[in-house]
C-alpha cells in the first residue's frame, strides 16, 4: 500500500515538474518570419489596421535602443502594441480580473536571433483566457482569432512602410494610449 | 533473521576519496558530454570551465589517494588475479538468481573481489591512461604550436580518444552502480561504502558447507 | 559519519575558494597591458600650425576645383605628386599575385557593375577633376582634388554627372526631387582645410554604390558620430578614432587595402617608431595574443587567433544601424516600367530603396549576422573578359586561403548577391553604359540592347549581340563596426551544431563535430550496458518476489 501510494505522489510530482518545465512554452508562442525585422512588423501592423473589431496601433517599442545607448549590442527587436477597446473595455470594467491590464495593449514582438532569421513572438491569448473564468475566456477566443490574423503574411501584396506612431516610437519611452486604450 | 557480524572494510580516508571522486566523476561526465554537444545545461562555455576545473580537483585528490595507496599498503587490493574469476563469472550469470552463494568472502585485506580487481586495473590501466592523456591534450591545445604538435597530432584523434574514454567511464559507472545492489540487501553495499562497516553473514559458511 | 560530512564542507568550500580565484576576473586587467597607444588620436582636428584662412594665396574666389588644387600646390608642392601614385587617384591596383589589373578602373562589381562609360557619375567619388573617358589626363597635377579629403566645413559636394567636379551652381539633386544643392564656396572651403575626419572619408566610403551603407555593410554614415555599441574606437564619446588613426597615413599613402590585406598578422603588438607593416590590422596595436587569461584557461581564447581573425568575434553583426546594407542587387528586373508606361520608384518597409526602373530589384537588411570563409587576404577577381559559366553563381571575387594554412583565418564576410546582364553567346560580363543623358545610356533610354552595345564599344570589348542575367556573388570581408568587447561572440555561438562556422571545413569544432561511428557505438554500449542490469536486476527482482510469494 505504502509504495502503491508512494508510486503515486511520485507520478504526480513527475506530472507537476513536466507542467513546471513547460509551463513557458504554453503561455508564448514563437514562429519564423520569411521578412526581415522592419517587413514583418510593418505587415504586421497592417494586418492589424485592417482587423477591424477595434483593433489600432498604439505603440512601436525598440527595447534595444536604450541598451545601444549604453553602448552595448543586442539584436533588433520591435514591439508592437495593438489595441482593442471592444475587448479590453469589458475586462477593464470587471473588478476581478482589472489586473489584467497588466496584459494591455496586447503586443507581438518580432526580433531577429543570432542565426541571422527573425522570429515572431507573441502571447498565447488562448491560454491565458482559459485560466481567468468565462469573461475572460470569451474574450480572449476572439482575441485569438484575431491575432491569427495580424501574422497572416500575403506574399503577393507589397511591403507596407513601417508605422511609426506619433507617441512611443523608437525611443523606448512611455507609450501613449491615444488610439483609445 | 541471521546472525552477523561486522568488519570494518573502509576507513574514512577511503570513503572521502570514493565519494568525493564519485561526485568529480559524475559531474565530469555531466559537462563533458554537455561539450560533446549532447545536450544545453550549463552553456557551452561554463561547461568547459566547470569540466576543466572539475580535472584539477580530481588530480589533487588522486595525488593526495596515492600517497595515501602506497603509505598504507592499500594499493595491493588492486592486484589482479585470475583466481576463482570463473567463480565470480558463474556467479553473476545463475548463482545470483537462485540464491546461491557468494563465491567470494570480503575481508579487510581482501576487499575486492577477483572481477572487481580485473574491472579496476582495466580502469587504472587502459580508460584512465586514454582520458588523462587525450584529455591533457585537449587542455593544452594552445601550446601544441610551441612543441611542434601542430598537424602532427589532429585534434580530431585526441577528441575521438576522449571521448571513447567517456563512453568507457559512463558504462562503467552504469555497471558499478548497478553492482552496487547485489549485496544481501539492495542497499548493503552503499551502506558499508558510507559507514565502512560491513555486515558479514555468519549463514554463509554453514550454507557453503551444506553445498558442498 | 559527521566528520566525514566535515569533509565533504571543507573540500566543497575549497571547490568554491579555487574556483573564485581561478575564473574571477583579473583585478587591473580592464585594458589588454600591452596595448599599445594609437598615436595621433587624441589630437583634436584643427591643432594644426598653420591658420590656412589668413594665407594671402587663398584670398580669392576660385572658380573651379583645379584653382584651388593650384593654390594648395604652391606650398605643398609635392602632394600632387604623392596623390597621383595612390589608388585613391589611379583607381587600379595590379596584383602580384596573378598579374591582373584590378581595381575600380577595371573591374566589373556586383552593384553599379563598371566605371568604364559611366565615368562621368562615377567620378563624382574620384579624388580628382574632371576624369570623364578613356582620354582623362592622370599626369595634370591641377586635376588632383585636395578638398574631397580635407574640406572641414561639410559643405564641399561632389554630384554624379560632373565627373568629379564640385557643385559650381545650385541645382536640384536629386533631378525632380525638389531638394536642391548649394554651390560651394570654395573660398571657405579652401580657407578652412583640415585633416581627414571621418566624414571625409565617409563621403565617398559610406555610400559606396549609389547610397548611405549600400556596398559594405560596415560602413556607413552612422560612423560619422557613432555611439560606442556602433564602434568601440570611433565612440565619438569615447576613444573617437578617425579612420586615419587605424589607417595610418604618410605621403598620402593610406594604409589597409582589401586588395592585399593583412588577414593574418602575427606577435606582438607594434612599438611606435617601429615601421609597421600593416598599422590598419587590430593586431598592430593589439598583438596577435591580446586576452588576458586565467592560467585555468590554458590560454585558450589566446589560441583562437591562430584559427580566427578578430573581427570573426569581435563584429558579432555588421550595419548595426537602422541605415542597413544591401544584400542583394537583380539588374534583371531594370527597365521594368510602372502601369502607366513610365519608370518608378518602390521603398521597402524602413524606407530603402526595394525598386528601381533603371536599376532593377534591391534587398536591404540591418544587424546582418555575417558569413564566415577561410581568408588568407588575397582576393582572386574575374576580370572583364574572363569566361563565366552561366550555369553557376558567378563569383565576381573570391576570398582565397584554406584551413591549415599558416596565412588563412576565418573571416566574417558580407556575401552580396546579384543578378547581372552577360553576353550569352561569349560567356562573360558586360560592360553596360548606365549613366548619361545620352540616348545609349540605360537610365535614359531604358534599353539594354543599346546599353550593353554602347558599353562595349567604350571597353573595347566584342558583344554578340545576345544577353542574359546571371547570378553573381562578391565578397566584403568585415572589419569595421568593432563592438565592445562585452559584445563579442560567446563559444557557443560556434561550439554547437548549426552555429555560425557551421559551414567551415577542415577543422575540427568542438561541439558541433564528432565521429558518428564512434558516437553510435558509443551510445550502444552504454544503452546496451543499461539494458543489460535492467534485465539482469529485473529478473533478480522477480525471482526473488515470486520466491516469497
Amino acid at each position: 500500500m505504502l509504495k502503491i501510494s508512494g508510486g503515486f505522489l511520485l507520478g504526480v510530482m513527475a506530472a507537476l515538474l513536466l507542467v513546471w518545465s513547460s509551463i513557458g512554452g504554453l503561455m508564448f508562442s514563437e514562429r519564423l518570419s520569411p521578412y526581415t525585422v522592419e517587413e514583418t512588423t510593418a505587415r504586421i501592423q497592417q494586418n492589424i489596421q485592417a482587423a477591424g473589431n477595434g483593433w489600432s496601433i498604439s505603440g512601436l517599442r525598440n527595447p534595444a535602443k536604450p541598451i545601444e545607448a549604453e553602448g552595448g549590442n543586442v539584436l533588433p527587436v520591435l514591439l508592437i502594441e495593438a489595441c482593442s477597446a471592444q475587448y479590453s473595455g469589458p475586462i477593464l470594467k470587471d473588478d476581478g480580473v482589472r489586473f489584467l491590464s497588466l496584459l494591455m495593449p496586447c503586443k507581438i514582438s518580432v526580433y531577429k536571433k543570432s542565426d541571422g532569421k527573425v522570429y515572431i513572438g507573441y502571447l498565447n491569448a488562448g491560454m491565458i483566457g482559459s485560466l481567468f473564468g468565462p469573461l475572460v475566456g470569451d474574450i480572449m477566443a476572439k482575441v485569438v482569432v484575431d491575432q491569427q490574423g495580424f501574422l497572416v503574411m500575403d506574399p503577393s501584396k507589397p511591403a507596407p512602410a513601417l508605422i511609426i506612431p506619433k507617441t512611443g516610437g523608437e525611443s523606448g519611452g512611455a507609450s501613449g494610449a491615444e488610439a483609445g486604450c | 533473521m541471521n546472525a552477523s557480524t561486522r568488519i570494518y572494510l573502509y576507513r574514512r580516508y577511503e570513503r572521502f576519496w570514493h565519494w568525493s571522486q564519485a561526485v568529480l566523476v559524475i559531474f565530469m561526465l555531466v559537462t563533458g558530454f554537455e561539450i560533446h554537444g549532447v545536450y544545453k545545461n550549463f552553456g557551452f562555455q561554463r561547461a568547459v570551465e566547470y569540466h576543466t576545473l572539475t580535472a584539477w580537483a580530481l588530480l589533487t585528490l588522486w595525488a593526495f589517494t596515492i600517497f595515501w595507496q602506497f603509505t598504507t599498503g592499500e594499493w595491493r587490493q588492486y592486484i589482479p588475479t585470475l583466481h576463482r574469476v570463473l567463480a565470480m563469472v558463474r556467479y553473476y550469470a545463475y548463482g545470483i538468481f537462485v540464491n546461491a552463494p557468494h563465491p567470494f568472502h570480503k575481508t579487510p585485506n581482501k576487499k575486492h573481489n577477483p572481477l572487481q580487481r580485473l574491472a579496476y586495473v582495466a580502469l587504472l590501466a587502459m580508460v584512465s591512461p586514454l582520458i588523462w592523456g587525450s584529455g591533457f591534450f585537449y587542455l593544452f591545445y594552445a601550446y601544441w604550436q610551441d612543441l611542434g604538435l601542430e598537424g602532427a597530432i589532429p585534434l580530431a584523434w585526441v577528441a575521438m580518444a576522449h571521448t571513447a574514454g567517456a563512453f568507457m567511464m559512463l558504462t562503467f559507472f552504469i555497471v558499478h552502480v548497478y553492482l552496487t545492489t547485489t549485496g544481501h540487501t539492495p542497499l548493503a553495499h552503499i551502506k558499508t561504502m558510507l559507514t565502512g562497516w560491513e555486515e558479514v553473514e555468519d549463514e554463509v559458511p554453514a550454507n557453503k558447507a551444506s553445498a558442498g | 559519519m559527521s566528520q566525514t560530512k566535515l569533509l565533504f564542507a571543507a573540500s566543497l568550500l575549497g571547490a568554491v575558494l579555487a574556483w573564485s580565484t581561478a575564473w574571477g576576473e583579473v583585478p587591473g586587467a580592464a585594458r589588454p597591458a600591452n596595448l599599445a597607444v594609437p598615436s595621433g588620436s587624441a589630437i583634436p582636428l584643427g591643432e594644426s600650425t598653420v591658420d590656412h584662412s589668413k594665407l594671402k594665396e587663398l584670398q580669392k574666389n576660385f572658380a573651379s576645383g583645379p584653382e584651388v588644387t593650384k593654390a594648395c600646390l604652391s606650398c605643398h608642392t609635392e602632394a600632387a605628386k604623392q596623390v597621383q601614385h595612390t589608388k585613391h587617384w589611379t583607381w587600379e591596383y595590379t596584383d602580384p599575385k596573378s598579374g591582373q589589373k584590378l581595381g575600380k578602373k577595371n573591374i566589373i562589381n556586383n552593384f553599379c557593375t563598371t566605371s568604364i562609360s559611366n565615368e562621368k557619375d562615377c567620378m563624382a567619388c574620384h579624388a580628382g577633376y574632371g576624369w570623364k573617358d578613356a582620354n582623362f589626363d592622370f599626369t595634370a597635377e591641377a586635376n588632383v582634388d585636395c578638398l574631397i579629403c580635407h574640406d572641414s566645413t561639410a559643405t564641399y559636394r561632389k554630384l554624379p554627372g560632373d565627373a568629379g567636379h564640385p557643385v559650381y551652381e545650385r541645382r536640384e539633386f536629386p533631378h525632380g526631387s525638389g531638394k536642391f544643392v548649394e554651390a560651394v564656396d570654395l573660398q571657405k572651403v579652401a580657407q578652412s582645410v583640415a585633416l581627414p575626419s571621418r566624414s571625409n572619408c565617409g563621403s565617398c566610403h559610406f555610400y559606396g554604390a549609389g547610397g548611405d551603407g549600400t556596398k559594405h555593410g560596415d560602413l556607413d554614415s552612422a560612423l560619422k558620430k557613432p555611439g560606442k555599441y556602433l564602434d568601440v574606437h570611433m565612440d565619438a564619446k569615447g576613444l573617437n578614432f578617425t579612420c586615419s588613426t587605424c589607417h595610418a597615413t604618410a605621403g598620402h599613402k593610406v594604409s589597409g587595402s582589401r586588395y592585399e590585406m593583412a588577414a593574418a598578422l602575427t606577435g606582438p603588438a607594434e612599438t611606435r617608431g617601429k615601421a609597421a607593416a600593416s598599422p590598419a590590422a587590430c593586431q598592430s596595436c593589439h598583438g596577435d595574443k591580446p586576452h588576458k587569461e586565467s592560467i585555468l584557461h590554458a590560454e585558450r581564447l589566446n589560441t583562437h587567433s591562430n584559427k580566427l581573425a578578430c573581427q570573426t568575434c569581435h563584429i558579432p553583426q555588421y550595419a548595426r544601424d537602422s541605415i542597413g546594407t544591401e544584400i542583394s542587387w537583380d539588374w534583371s528586373t531594370a527597365t521594368r516600367m510602372g502601369t502607366d508606361g513610365k519608370p518608378f520608384l518602390v521603398k521597402d518597409s524602413a524606407g530603402r530603396r526595394a525598386f528601381d526602373s533603371k536599376k532593377g530589384n534591391f534587398v536591404w537588411d540591418s544587424y546582418v549576422v555575417p558569413e564566415y570563409r577561410w581568408f588568407n587576404g588575397h582576393v582572386s577577381y574575374k576580370t572583364k573578359g574572363e569566361r563565366i559559366d552561366p550555369g553557376q553563381i558567378v563569383e565576381i571575387n573570391r576570398p582565397e586561403g584554406e584551413a591549415g594554412q599558416a596565412d588563412s583565418r576565418i573571416w566574417p564576410f558580407k556575401i552580396h548577391r546579384g543578378k547581372q546582364a552577360y553576353d550569352s553567346e561569349n560567356n562573360y560580363l558586360v560592360v553596360v553604359h548606365t549613366a548619361g543623358e545620352d540616348d545609349t545610356a540605360l537610365w535614359a533610354n531604358f534599353d539594354w540592347q543599346k546599353a550593353i552595345g554602347a558599353g562595349m564599344q567604350t571597353a573595347g570589348m566584342r558583344y554578340s549581340g545576345k544577353f542574359g542575367f546571371v547570378s553573381t556573388e562578391m565578397s566584403w570581408p568585415i572589419t569595421h563596426m568593432v563592438a565592445p568587447k562585452n559584445d563579442a561572440l560567446g563559444c557557443a555561438q560556434c561550439h554547437r551544431e548549426n552555429g555560425r562556422l557551421e559551414g567551415i571545413t577542415g577543422i575540427y569544432l568542438p561541439g558541433r563535430d564528432h565521429s558518428y561511428l564512434l558516437d553510435n557505438i558509443g551510445w550502444m554500449v552504454v544503452l546496451l550496458s543499461l539494458l543489460g542490469v535492467l534485465i539482469h536486476g529485473g529478473t533478480r527482482a522477480y525471482l526473488h518476489f515470486k520466491h516469497k510469494g
